[in-house]
């Protein structure tokens, strides 16, 4: 700049610091936007939210915290961990005294898990997922006597995406993460 | 709608070796096969497309309108509430994708999808080409606080001043909170994501309607004193390339325009008439600016000091105060969710001590530069309130300006001279 003893104009002053501005904003728009197209080349995005089911203590938070009115937090059942018994810890309520469907004996309080028989003393557990509403007393009960294969997760299909997923605010174990496209079920077998 | 593009994941995920095997598996003699059940995860990169394609669309058609003096800027709101608002219900937007790219900035296991970098950087590039045309209809919340404006009531500048430091106070706090892990402040307080969903909290639903309200007798409140974003485009536009013009022509100074413009970002002519001598303009200037670093020590001192309260807002800290204030108790009656889950997974005091002690660190170190960061906000905004300007003719404050074109129409300078005219 040319260093005149006589006063400039002072729009030309702020002309000047405008285009200071100008260069400094413009430098800094490329160097964000390279560092973080580097940052995000190749990356899938951790987009999709699941529940660890290692973690999971089913404190019964997933039923009430999601966003959704009907949380997207279901109970899966994986079959081939399953022991297909009768006496069915996440099917019947603890200390049940008549092995039959009546309301009183059922742990499911929406009427969600339905069982077939299979052969004798086996039985198929299946879980209705538009009855479900991810309350996890079945897979309190099936953890605590049976072999675990009751366990909750969040359905891909029903989950909105939330940036952040209200449920993992409050979960008390820790087990709700992010996760990428092709880690989006983490699924018991 | 996202379940129609669904790709089949089937068993291919990681086997987890945790079933407790209490009864073997059974033996069965009937040819019982297992049922195989196949979990969909949608594939949203139909929809992730569809939706830069549409703020490209949009910034385009907004810039242009803008470059142009037309008017469709109602069009455009119209087709971001219904499309950005309605129809996507909110998300992804550029305002919350603020705590992304700062999450992604300080946690490497963190991968930001890249439809999040175009809705973060694609708004901020053209506020720096051609100033904020991304607030002028194109953000869903812009557009709907725009459609339901009826009048231009104005705020008094001091109050508008410490109002307008709102939003920088917001987006140094969302950034402090994103990059310590703790929550997502924007998506959390989003007042408008109810409407959009039609549902959700009540203190919010209230909170977006009351704003609403607000917004039918003066422009943009949200915008102008809480959103974080808008706060970072200004910066851009402020100094951007192309700027938001009233007209292409000469300002003959009629003061149409002056009561258009829903943010009072028009300043008057401004003829600077109580002369003050130069030097002590100088000395005011360099008061203030001598201001800064000290409101920049005391700013960083207090957040600093306030760092263990502040990190209250992560879920680890606040689960260490209920475990120790559990283990206070003499014979406690019931267990805290929290802490039952805690003691659940073996976790032991020790562990969470370092834990707390770490994130208390961390709020630390980024409240030190977050509370520096607000007392320059203050002390410019100090300067900026001190400088005076000699205004020949009505010119847009290009940090304020939304860009929503509203002043076009009125400045006769813009009116072609019609057949009828001549006539006359």
């Amino acid at each position: 700049m040319k260093d005149d003893k006589k006063i400039t104009s002072p729009l030309k002053r702020r002309e000047f610091l405008r285009m200071c501005g100008t260069a400094i904003a413009g430098g800094s728009v490329i160097a964000a936007g390279s560092t973080l197209a580097l940052k995000s080349k190749g990356a899938k995005g951790n987009v999709f939210w699941q529940i660890d089911p290692a973690k999971c203590t089913q404190c019964g938070r997933c039923e009430t915290h999601c966003v959704l009115p009907v949380s997207a937090v279901k109970c899966i059942h994986a079959n081939r961990v399953c022991g297909y018994c009768d006496l069915c810890g996440g099917y019947y309520i603890s200390n049940v005294k008549d092995l039959n469907t009546a309301a009183e004996n059922m742990m499911c309080p929406t009427g969600a898990i339905t069982r077939q028989f299979v052969e004798d003393p086996y039985f198929e557990y299946t879980i209705n997922e538009d009855l479900c509403n991810g309350c996890g007393k079945c897979v309190k009960g099936c953890s605590s006597f049976g072999n675990g294969s009751l366990y909750l997760q969040i359905k891909q299909d029903i989950c909105v995406q939330c940036n952040e997923c209200k449920i993992a605010q409050v979960c008390v174990s820790d087990a709700i993460q992010r996760v990428d496209f092709a880690t989006a079920y983490k699924l018991k077998e | 709608m996202k379940k129609i593009f669904s790709t089949f994941v089937g068993f291919a995920s990681v086997a987890l070796a945790q079933a407790q095997n209490r009864f073997p598996k059974p033996d069965f003699e009937s040819g019982y096969q297992y049922p195989d059940l196949e979990y969909a995860v949608p594939d949203e990169t139909l929809w992730n497309v569809l939706d830069v394609t549409m703020l490209v669309a949009l910034l385009v058609a907004a810039t242009w309108a803008v470059m142009k003096k037309r008017k469709p800027m109602i069009w455009i709101s119209l087709v971001s509430v219904l499309y950005f608002g309605f129809l996507r219900e909110g998300c992804v937007c550029s305002v919350g994708s603020i705590q992304n790219v700062a999450l992604a900035f300080v946690d490497g296991s963190y991968q930001m999808p890249w439809n999040v970098l175009a809705f973060f950087l694609l708004p901020i590039v053209f506020a720096f080409l051609f100033g904020r045309v991304f607030c002028a209809g194109v953000c869903p919340m812009g557009a709907l606080q725009e459609l339901v404006n009826v009048k231009n009531g104005r705020i008094s500048k001091p109050v508008a001043m410490v109002l307008g430091l709102l939003p920088w106070l917001y987006l140094i706090l969302t950034i402090l909170y994103a990059v310590t892990r703790s929550r997502f402040l924007v998506c959390e307080f989003d007042p408008f994501i109810g409407i959009f969903r039609l549902g959700g909290d009540v203190e919010l639903l209230v909170f977006g309607i009351l704003l609403l309200i607000i917004s039918v007798f003066t422009g943009r409140p949200f915008c102008r004193f809480l959103c974080p974003y808008g706060a970072l485009l200004s910066l851009f536009s402020a100094v951007s390339w192309k700027k938001v013009e009233i007209t292409k022509k000469k300002c003959i100074n009629c003061d149409l325009c002056h009561n258009s413009c829903p943010v009072d970002a028009i300043r008057p002519p401004y003829a600077n008439t109580d002369k003050e001598e130069r030097r002590e303009g100088v000395k005011r200037l360099l008061g203030y600016m001598l201001l800064m670093p000290l409101l920049m020590i005391l700013g960083a001192l207090l957040m600093r000091m306030s760092a263990e309260g502040l990190s209250r807002a992560h879920k680890d800290v606040r689960l260490y105060d209920m475990v120790v204030a559990y283990e206070a108790l003499d014979a406690p009656e019931t267990i805290p969710l929290e802490v039952e889950g805690f003691y659940m997974r073996n976790g032991t005091l020790d562990e969470l001590t370092v834990v707390k002690d770490s994130i208390v660190a961390e709020y630390r170190t980024y409240g030190t530069w977050a509370g520096a960061l607000m007392g320059m906000v203050l002390a410019i905004a100090l300067i900026r309130f001190s400088v005076k300007r000699r205004r020949e003719t009505y010119e847009i404050d290009n940090a304020a300006c939304v860009a929503c074109g509203r002043c076009f129409e009125y400045c006769p300078q813009n009116r072609e001279i019609g057949k009828s005219d001549i006539e006359k």
